[in-house]
C-alpha cells in the first residue's frame, strides 16, 4: 500500500526491500514499503533523578502535564517542536531515547521565564530546560554550546578574582570558540571608544589591562566558592554515573 | 419503645447505623451472613485506610467492639434473612437460623462485591501469578508479609498499577466509576515506595479521580514526596516474556505504543453490586437500579429510603462508596429508621 503521509513518519522507520518474498508473495519495492514500529521498549528509571541532580531540575517530579509551560513559551510560538511539557514527561517517565532525538532543539530555551510564572505546581520548567541542556552536554549527546562557554568563562573569572573584566571574558570566549578577536562590531566599538573617550579614561583602561585590579582579601572567598563548585560538580557526576571529567 | 430495628450487614455502614440507633436507646438486631462483623475492610484484610491512615483492624475493629458490647444490640453472625414480610412498624423477618424477628424498620447495609479480575482476561489475572489485585496488595501489607511477587517471592523492582479494572467499561457492562480506586491506588503506591524504596511504581490511568479532598494528600503527595509516576494510558494487554510481565498499551502523551517489562501488575479492582442483590431485592421487595445496586430515590426529600416504606439503605449497597461516606449514610439511615419507627408508634396511639 502506498503511504500518503510520509512526512508524519520518521525516515529511519520507512523500510523498502528491493527483493523480498514473504510466504510466496512478492513484496519487493516501493509498493510494499513497511513502517517499522516505534514502540517504547523500556523506562530509564534514573533519568528523572539525573535531571533533578542538576541545578534547576530539582522540582521536575511535581509535573502533572497541564501544558501551561508550553502554552506560555516564547520559543514554542516560533517553533512548535519546542515543547517543554513533552520533554518533562519524557524525563519523568525515563524515555531517554525519545528525549535525545530533540537534542538540537532543547537548548534553544531563551530563559524568558514565562513558564516559571505560569506553572501551577512550581516545577520551574525554565530550570528544567537549562538542566536538560546541561545534561545533554554532560552525557556527550551535544557539544558545549557557545553560550555555555561564555557562562563558564564569566563565572570562572568572578570566582577567581571577585570581579569581571569584559575584555578578558571576550578574549577567552572567542579563543575557546575559535572565533577571531577582530570581530567587526568589536573593532568598531573599540575605535569608537578611542576616538571619543577622554584621554584620562583611556589611560586608566590601558593601565587596568596591564595591571589587573584585584579584589582585596578575595583568597578565602575564592577557595570557598571553588570548594562548593567542586562539591556540586562531583554530586552531578555521581548522579549521572560519569567519571570526574565527564562523558568525553 | 417500639420493636427493634433490623440492620442487615455488619460493615462500616451497618455498624454505624446499629451504634447510632443503640446509643439513641433503640433496640437493634444486627445480622451478617459472614461469621464475623466488620464487612469488606475486615474480611478482605485492608491495610491502612483512606484518609486517616489508621489500620483497618483498629479503625473498623473499634466500631465492631462498640456494637458487639452494646446492651441494646443483638448480633447474629453467620445468619441471613430468608423472608421479610409486613408493613412499617410491623415487619417480621425470618432468619436462616429459623428464628423470627419482629422489627419496626430495617436498614439494608449489604455492601458490595469486589470486581473479579478474571472477567478482564487480557490483563493477565489468573494467567500470571504476578498479576494481583489491590485487595491482595492490601493483604500483603496488613498481614506484614510484605509486597512480594507471588510467583517466586522476590521483591518487585517495578510495579504497575492499572486503574479502572472493572469500572468505566461498557465492554463488561460496568459503566460506573468505583470512586475509591484512584485514591486507594495512590495510597498503596506510597506504601509500596515506603516499604521498598528501590521499587518504582507506575500508575496507568485514564483520569485521576481522587474523590473528596484527597488530591493534596494522595495525588500530589504520591508524586511529590514518593515519586510515583502516572502514565496516561489504558493498557491493551498484559503478557509475559517468560521472565517478567510485559505491559502493552499506548502512552497517549507521547503518542507511542509501549511494551514495557514489570515484575508485578496490580489491578485496581472496582466495586460491583453485591452478588446477592437479586436475592435481596426479591426478599425485601426493593427495586434495584439499572446497574444492579439497591435503588434510592432523590436525596433531597428521601435520604436513606428505598422503594419500600420502612426499608432503608446505607453505604455501598447503593453504589460505590467510601468508608467515611458509608459511615455517614449509616447514621443518616439510623435517624430515618428512628423517625419511621416513632411515627408508626404515634399513629397507632392516635
Amino acid at each position: 500500500m502506498p503511504i500518503h503521509e510520509k512526512s508524519l513518519i520518521r525516515p529511519e522507520n520507512l523500510v523498502e526491500h528491493e527483493e523480498l518474498v514473504i510466504d510466496g508473495v512478492d513484496v519487493s519495492g516501493h509498493w510494499s514499503t513497511f513502517i517499522e514500529g516505534r514502540s517504547v521498549p523500556d523506562y530509564n528509571e534514573q533519568l528523572q533523578e539525573e535531571i533533578a541532580a542538576i541545578g534547576g531540575g530539582e522540582n521536575i517530579h511535581r509535573c502533572w502535564q497541564c501544558g501551561s509551560c508550553t502554552n506560555a513559551c516564547t520559543v514554542n510560538a516560533i517553533n512548535p517542536d519546542f515543547n517543554p511539557r513533552f520533554w518533562i514527561y519524557l524525563i519523568r517517565m525515563g524515555l531517554e531515547e525519545e528525549l535525545v532525538r530533540d537534542r538540537d532543539i532543547i537548548w534553544q530555551c531563551v530563559s524568558c521565564n514565562k513558564c516559571t510564572y505560569a506553572c501551577p505546581r512550581d516545577v520551574n520548567p525554565e530550570g528544567v530546560m537549562k538542566a536538560t541542556a546541561h545534561w545533554l552536554e554532560l552525557k556527550g549527546y551535544t557539544e558545549m554550546k557557545p553560550s555555555m562557554v561564555f557562562d563558564e568563562e564569566f563565572s570562572l573569572q568572578v570566582f577567581n578574582t571577585g570581579k569581571i573584566e569584559e575584555g578578558k571574558v571576550l578574549q577567552k570566549f572567542f579563543k575557546r570558540t575559535n572565533q577571531p578577536l577582530t570581530q567587526p562590531w568589536l573593532v568598531h566599538l573599540i575605535t569608537g571608544l578611542v576616538k571619543r573617550f577622554p584621554v584620562f579614561y583611556l589611560m586608566k583602561l590601558g593601565w587596568g589591562a596591564v595591571f589587573h585590579p584585584r579584589t582585596r582579601d578575595w583568597g578565602r572567598a575564592r577557595d570557598a566558592i571553588n570548594e562548593y563548585v567542586e562539591e556540586r560538580n562531583a554530586e552531578i557526576h555521581k548522579a549521572l554515573n560519569l567519571d570526574a571529567k565527564g562523558a568525553d | 419503645m417500639s420493636k427493634p430495628v433490623l440492620v442487615v450487614g455488619g460493615g462500616p455502614a451497618g455498624l454505624s447505623a446499629a451504634r447510632a440507633l443503640a446509643d439513641a436507646g433503640q433496640a437493634v438486631v444486627l445480622v451478617d451472613k459472614e461469621d464475623r462483623l466488620g464487612g469488606a475492610p475486615i474480611l478482605s484484610g485492608y491495610a491502612k485506610l483512606v484518609p486517616s491512615h489508621e489500620w483497618a483492624k483498629d479503625a473498623i475493629g473499634g466500631m465492631v467492639s462498640g456494637v458487639e458490647g452494646h446492651k441494646m444490640v443483638t448480633v447474629k453472625t453467620g445468619t441471613k434473612v430468608d423472608k421479610f414480610d409486613g408493613d412499617p412498624g410491623n415487619f417480621v423477618a425470618t432468619l436462616s437460623d429459623g428464628s423470627k424477628v419482629e422489627a419496626s424498620a430495617t436498614i439494608l447495609a449489604t455492601g458490595f462485591t469486589h470486581f473479579d479480575s478474571v472477567n478482564k482476561p487480557e490483563w493477565g489475572f489468573g494467567t500470571y501469578p504476578d498479576v494481583v489485585t489491590t485487595t491482595q496488595v492490601e493483604q500483603m501489607l496488613s498481614t506484614g508479609a510484605g509486597v512480594k511477587c507471588p510467583s517466586d517471592g522476590r521483591e518487585p523492582e517495578r510495579v504497575a498499577i492499572l486503574l479502572c479494572v472493572g469500572s468505566r467499561d461498557r465492554q463488561i457492562g460496568r459503566e460506573w466509576c468505583s470512586k475509591i480506586c484512584c485514591t486507594v491506588s495512590a495510597n498503596l503506591a506510597m506504601e509500596i515506595r515506603e516499604q521498598l524504596p528501590n521499587c518504582n511504581v507506575y500508575i496507568y490511568y485514564m483520569d485521576i479521580r481522587t474523590f473528596g479532598l484527597y488530591e493534596g494528600e494522595y495525588y500530589w503527595a504520591s508524586q511529590e514526596e514518593h515519586k510515583v509516576k502516572y502514565i496516561k494510558a489504558r493498557i491493551a494487554e498484559v503478557t509475559s516474556d517468560g521472565k517478567r510481565l510485559l505491559v502493552k498499551g499506548e502512552d497517549t502523551l507521547v503518542k507511542r505504543p509501549i511494551s514495557i517489562p514489570f515484575d508485578m501488575v496490580v489491578h485496581a479492582v472496582g466495586m460491583d453490586p453485591n452478588v446477592d442483590n437479586m436475592t435481596l431485592s426479591a426478599i425485601f421487595n426493593v427495586d434495584l437500579n439499572k446497574y444492579g445496586y439497591i435503588g434510592k430515590p432523590s436525596t433531597y426529600a428521601h435520604m436513606s429510603e428505598t422503594s419500600r416504606p420502612g426499608v432503608f439503605v446505607a453505604g455501598a449497597a447503593t453504589g460505590p462508596e467510601t468508608i467515611d461516606d458509608s459511615i455517614a449514610q449509616g447514621k443518616a439511615a439510623a435517624i430515618a429508621a428512628l423517625i419511621s419507627a416513632s411515627s408508626t408508634v404515634r399513629e397507632a396511639a392516635e
